[in-house]
């Protein structure tokens, strides 16, 4: 008897051991990220934005190579490399926001209550659809600009504070940095259901002029 | 004690012996009823050849990045044995290194700060508060944020360098920065005066939410002052496609 009750309490505890085991393991799974935890839709967004960085690099490594073979030709014939070493300080002084720039693009008219993350957010979701150049107001957004909130509830870009309505305006194929910016469940979509007062008007422009960076770089 | 110690060690025995199956036994209830739980929401069948796409796009995109970061490498040496045969091929290079600098081209490395995010470890959250206790995409912006504001002067998110085109990004719970894959734990390595910048970390104003989800959800946030930190060069790609200077 004394026994039996001695493998029952043993089998209690070891069923109890068996069930923490596999509920330690799967509770380590929730919070462990790995891709076998998406959805089909979430992988394939993810395959699609992969997808497009690839062609992106293959571009960029076609043009670089064009631009070596360019660079040696000059050489070669005696004529140095200034041509190659002028286009790419255009080109870098575009990327780092030192040189005012036109293009197509959208802009972002926001009128209301609206705070610095949100339009943090805003300008990473515009980076992350290719936005080339940013502005927010007359300032150009920079590598290293920051937003913050001022006291009076505004939003200071770079500590300068602008007052709204706030004009967001972005170079880039404005076709995709539209729909990216207005599809359903997009950003603009969340913010209207955030800030429920607030006008947000998003436009495709064929011309648009932004500024260089006020502070070229700190 | 009456009994004497033979019976005792043989009863112990036999619970041992009961105590393997047992275990196992416990194990095949408890994977069963959580096969039969989740099953349904599993798309089993698409996943896997999904998964294996990703990954191969991942790493031709490392290729990628090899490639082109050797062909840069190749441009300026040509242009640099180029330039020392003029003034101005030489005023024209020392532009060129400066642009490549502020444009996080180049690697950096210096004193700054290190700021350690992960997803909540080991600790029981109820499922209400799973998605207070990972790291979303809005995390790293707002520390990236933070640390701009307390004047870093170069920024990396797991090796991944911040540039004026960076985005991060999330897809179900993956976060992309710069797109490429990334999961937890993030090290954001930030280049730049460290008294400024644990200023503006520890400033109760600045990153409340993360804060309060460290303390109550034990979300991973530490930040702490680091010597010879590295960040490596930007290695994506430059696009300026639509963008014309004037």
């Amino acid at each position: 008897m004394r026994t039996n009750r001695g493998a029952i309490w043993v089998s209690v505890i070891a069923l109890f051991l068996g069930f923490a085991a596999v509920t330690q393991v799967h509770s380590q799974d929730v919070f462990s990220r790995s891709l076998n935890l998406e959805t089909p839709s979430s992988l394939t967004t993810l395959i699609a934005n992969l997808s497009e960085t690839n062609n992106e690099l293959r571009n960029e490594i076609f043009d670089v190579r064009r631009d070596v073979a360019d660079a040696q030709d000059s050489v070669s014939s005696g004529k140095g490399t200034l041509t190659e070493a002028e286009r790419q300080v255009a080109q870098l002084r575009v990327f780092s926001a030192q040189s005012a720039v036109a293009g197509p693009g959208i802009a972002v008219r926001i009128e209301g209550q609206f705070d610095e993350r949100a339009l943090s957010d805003l300008v990473n979701e515009l980076r992350n659809a290719g936005a080339e150049a940013i502005a927010v107001n007359d300032m150009r957004v920079g590598p290293k600009s920051f937003f913050t909130g001022t006291a009076d509830h505004s939003i200071a870009v770079d500590g300068r504070p602008l007052r709204g309505p706030w004009m967001v305006r972005a170079i880039g194929s404005p076709d995709v940095v539209y729909v990216a910016m207005t599809r359903t469940g997009g950003i603009i979509g969340q913010f209207e259901l955030i800030y429920r007062t607030t006008r947000f008007a998003v436009t495709k422009e064929t011309a648009l002029d932004l500024p260089a960076q006020l502070v070229a770089s700190r | 004690m009456t009994a004497s110690p033979a019976p005792q060690k043989r009863r112990l025995s036999h619970s041992l012996v009961l105590l393997v199956p047992a275990v196992l036994f416990g194990l095949l209830v408890t994977l069963q009823w959580r096969t039969q739980a989740e099953r349904s929401e599993l798309s089993v069948r698409y996943n896997a050849p999904l998964i294996d796409a990703a990954n191969a796009l991942q790493n031709e995109q490392n290729d990628l990045k090899t490639q082109l970061a050797e062909l840069r490498r190749r441009l300026d040496e040509i242009q640099r044995n180029a330039s020392s045969q003029s003034g101005a091929a030489r005023e024209l290079q020392t532009r060129l290194d400066q642009l490549k600098a502020s444009a996080g081209l180049t690697p950096e490395s210096g004193d700054g700060v290190i700021v350690q995010l992960d997803d909540a470890r080991n600790v029981s959250v109820s499922a209400r508060d799973v998605d207070k206790s990972i790291c979303h995409a809005t995390d790293l912006t707002d520390i990236i944020n933070t640390a701009w504001k307390g004047g870093a002067q170069a920024i990396a998110v797991n090796d991944e360098r911040v540039v004026n085109s960076s985005s991060v990004y999330c897809v179900g719970s993956t976060i992309m920065v710069n797109g490429t894959l990334m999961s937890p734990p993030f090290n954001i390595a930030a280049i730049g005066p460290q008294n400024s910048m644990l200023g503006a970390f520890d400033d109760p104003n600045q990153l409340q939410d993360i804060k309060q989800r460290r303390d109550v959800q034990g979300l991973g946030f530490r930040v702490s002052r680091a010597s010879a930190v590295h960040v490596p060069a930007y290695s994506g790609a430059l696009n300026v496609r639509f963008a014309e200077p004037h």
